[in-house]
């Protein structure tokens, strides 16, 4: 999964001044300045970017038995075409929609429900259990997956033989079971990540309006429903929004349980089937139409996601 | 707000791109020079197997014409393939690489590699190996690897689990089938080997075993019979043996495979000669020393076995001094000091003939309840000829891999050869390659 950044909007305080870049040299500065940003990001993104979907409308043709010379030649969208018509591609889009539809609210609802416990919590337990909570995040994705692997893996996992003696006979890794143990340990990795989002804005929330609240007869549940949650509701699409693009890039943690199970094939999710396209099938082509599709698909769904929210956000 | 979705958008791109980058630039075209006497230079050598790097050293020592840099690659299951295909197209690969056979004609056909005729010295290399071992490295009438390994598929079982369940060593598949039953009746957690569904490999072996060819070539053609008769016996009988719980479906050198062999829920190992390390490795420390005995795999009649792994030599098209890295390759396939160097790393037994003794006595086998080169030998010797691999043997790899995915919930090995059989039909036509069902 690609690394999140954290970005946070409290509510706007009445009386915060826009800042304005000052004329004159100002202009000069900042440009000295994002020169090497924008030379860096042009080299190592925006060429391989365009490289990319260079190579996507052009294929490799091979003949006969094959080990003559192989032929590039311009084939317009036909690589296209073969992406969104190979079951497998078109099935891991499927998996991906099953895997938010558990996945999204389990965590998004997780991390919001952590985030109104810690703010209605003591203060000097508040401290502690955010530690704790976001502890699971501090664990590199790959190292996770490992972790998780094992502790799935029947004969060898302690949960799965305490459940054995305990009369429950449950194979996480078998073909059903897969894809919500592969949720279980998104949610574990990133539900504390998105609580200290949800957290942060939460203190943000004018205390003053709290307290009008409370003398109005508003119970801790009350006014965490009807005052806290549409306060920060802004701060909650933020995280809807990278946590469907992060869902899309869904790649480390099936790719390593793959290791551990047959029931993750090469091309269980989008992103593995453009790795697969790439380095096993040796058909690069394909591989980056593959990649332009996954990158559009985000790109439509976040602006789905920001349209909606901001929507809500006004409502 | 439109210039943040905008960014966004363009991030996400990114990171899709990035995945695909860095394999871009075409492949450095060197025409293969013709041999001159006594080649000179440096030369990359690329290789995942244990010991090489001594090997490499012992080289270097040996001479002061050509220095071979060492370095240690992942295995092919690891991405190691994936590397090395990407640095050969980028112009940056090794001299020299080490690709296992089903591999190796992709690497052919892809023009990743350059043919060895004129480099090598040929009566000293190919015309001492057999007609089997020859025909997994030459292709279209040239010559592209020079065989390392020669793996012949050995069964290796629990000799102790044998006895208490009054059963000799299974010479056929049907005695097999009747020692697991026994074996069940004995001890009903424990099975007599594993089927794993991540070894298409293993597949194409008890395949090629029973007579089956998965490819070969018909004038300008490829033939493709992932499902012929003989590979459809096999899956029955597979199938019969897991509905029976007599061998448990689970990937090999997974943690779960690990264990059940150290606690005896697994008491044989369908593997190669090269699996002496692995299983010693695994059931060390649960003290089965002496319990392990290595057999020929049980037949369909008559004495037949395939082989199951082995690697071979190669000179890239990215090599620049094709000519000291031939030198090389002749070194590391024929020298009996070649072996030596590598030291005690495992039960290796090589296709050039008159070193298999010299990497015995490297091997301590004494872990072992039986004289194991002594079967390999006999094993080897009855190699079903005839075998060829495919022109992209990833496609039927990952396709038969993807189907067995559903063995443990009830999916069926025979369903699982014909995805596979559809798969790499419709991969190598979408190549553009000609292909005859």
């Amino acid at each position: 999964m690609v690394t999140q950044v954290p970005s946070v909007r409290g509510t706007k305080r009445p009386g915060s001044r826009k800042q304005r870049p000052m004329s004159g040299t100002g202009g000069r500065t900042a440009a000295l300045f994002l020169t090497p940003f924008f030379a860096v990001f042009a080299v190592a993104m925006v060429a391989p970017v365009i490289y990319a979907v260079v190579l996507s409308f052009f294929a490799q043709q091979k003949s006969g038995l094959g080990f003559s010379e192989a032929k590039t030649s311009f084939v317009g969208l036909e690589n296209y075409l073969q992406v969104l018509q190979s079951e497998s591609f078109v099935g891991g889009i499927g998996r991906l929609a099953l895997y938010c539809a558990i996945y999204i609210p389990c965590m998004v609802g997780g991390a919001l429900a952590f985030a109104l416990l810690l703010d209605a919590a003591v203060a000097r337990a508040r401290k502690l259990f955010q530690l704790l909570v976001f502890l699971p995040h501090a664990v590199p994705g790959v190292i996770a997956a490992l972790i998780w692997a094992y502790l799935y893996t029947p004969g060898v996992s302690p949960i799965v033989s305490a459940l054995e003696s305990g009369g429950v006979a449950v194979n996480f890794l078998d073909h059903q079971m897969i894809l919500p143990s592969i949720v279980n340990i998104a949610v574990w990795e990133w539900t504390g990540y998105n609580v200290i989002i949800l957290f942060t804005a939460l203190q943000a929330v004018p205390r003053e309006i709290l307290e009008a609240a409370r003398v109005d007869g508003a119970g801790e549940i009350r006014s965490a429903l009807s005052i806290k949650l549409p306060l920060i509701l802004p701060a909650l699409s933020v995280i809807m929004l990278f946590t469907v693009i992060g869902t899309l890039q869904l790649f480390t943690e099936p790719s390593i349980i793959s290791k551990a199970t047959a029931s993750v094939t090469s091309t269980w999710v989008p992103n593995m089937w453009a790795y697969d396209a790439a380095f096993n099938r040796h058909n690069l082509n394909q591989a980056a139409a593959a990649s332009i599709i996954i990158a559009l698909m985000a790109a439509v769904l976040s602006w789905a996601v920001t349209r909606f929210s901001s929507r809500t956000n006004k409502a | 707000m439109k210039r943040r979705q905008l960014l966004l958008g363009t991030v996400s791109l990114m990171a899709s791109a990035a995945l695909i980058t860095g394999c871009g630039s075409s492949p450095a075209a060197t025409s293969a020079p013709a041999p001159t006497g006594d080649p000179t230079g440096t030369v990359t050598f690329w290789s995942s197997l244990a010991g090489m790097d001594k090997v490499a050293a012992a080289f270097n020592a040996s001479q002061d014409k050509i220095k071979v840099t060492f370095e240690t690659v992942p295995n092919g299951a690891s991405g190691g393939y994936a590397k090395l295909s990407t640095a050969i197209t980028a112009g940056n690969g090794p001299d020299v690489a080490t690709i296992e056979y089903p591999q190796l004609p992709q690497f052919v056909s892809n023009g990743q590699l350059q043919p060895l005729d004129g480099l090598i010295d040929k009566a000293a290399t190919l015309d001492k190996l057999s007609d089997e071992t020859k025909a997994l490295v030459q292709f279209d009438e040239k010559t592209y690897a020079l065989p390392y390994d020669a793996a012949p598929m050995i069964m290796w079982y629990r000799k102790d689990v044998l006895e208490k369940a009054g059963v000799g060593v299974p010479k056929t598949w049907e005695e097999f089938e009747a020692a697991g039953q026994k074996i069940k009746a004995v001890a009903p957690e424990a099975h007599l080997a594993s089927f794993n569904p991540n070894e298409a490999a293993l597949t194409a072996a008890l395949s090629w075993q029973a007579g089956a060819k998965w490819f070969g070539t018909d004038a300008d053609s490829w033939k493709v019979g992932i499902n012929d008769q003989s590979t459809q016996k096999v899956a029955d009988y597979w199938q019969k043996l897991i509905d029976q719980k007599i061998v448990k479906v689970q990937q090999s050198f997974s943690d779960e495979w690990s264990a059940d062999l150290a606690s005896g829920a697994v008491v044989g190992v369908l593997g190669a000669n090269w699996s002496a390390t692995g299983i010693q490795k695994r059931t060390e420390a649960s003290g089965q020393k002496g319990q392990w005995i290595a057999a020929e795999v049980p037949n369909w009649g008559s004495p037949s076995d395939a082989f199951y792994g082995g690697s071979s030599f190669n000179v890239t098209k990215s090599s620049k001094n094709p000519a000291a890295a031939a030198k090389f390759i002749e070194y590391l396939t024929t020298s009996p000091d070649a072996i030596k160097a590598r030291g005690n790393t495992g039960s290796a037994f090589l296709a050039s003939p008159g070193l298999t003794p010299v990497a015995q006595s490297a091997f301590d086998a004494s872990y072992f309840g039986n004289d194991i080169y002594e079967v390999f030998n006999k094993a080897y010797s009855t190699i079903t000829p005839g075998w060829q691999w495919g022109p992209n043997w990833d496609i039927t790899n990952t396709a038969l891999k993807d189907a067995y995915g559903t063995l443990s919930t009830g999916g069926k090995v025979r369903d699982a050869v014909d995805a596979a059989q559809k798969a790499t039909v419709d991969g190598l036509k979408q190549n553009g390659l000609s292909v005859k069902e």
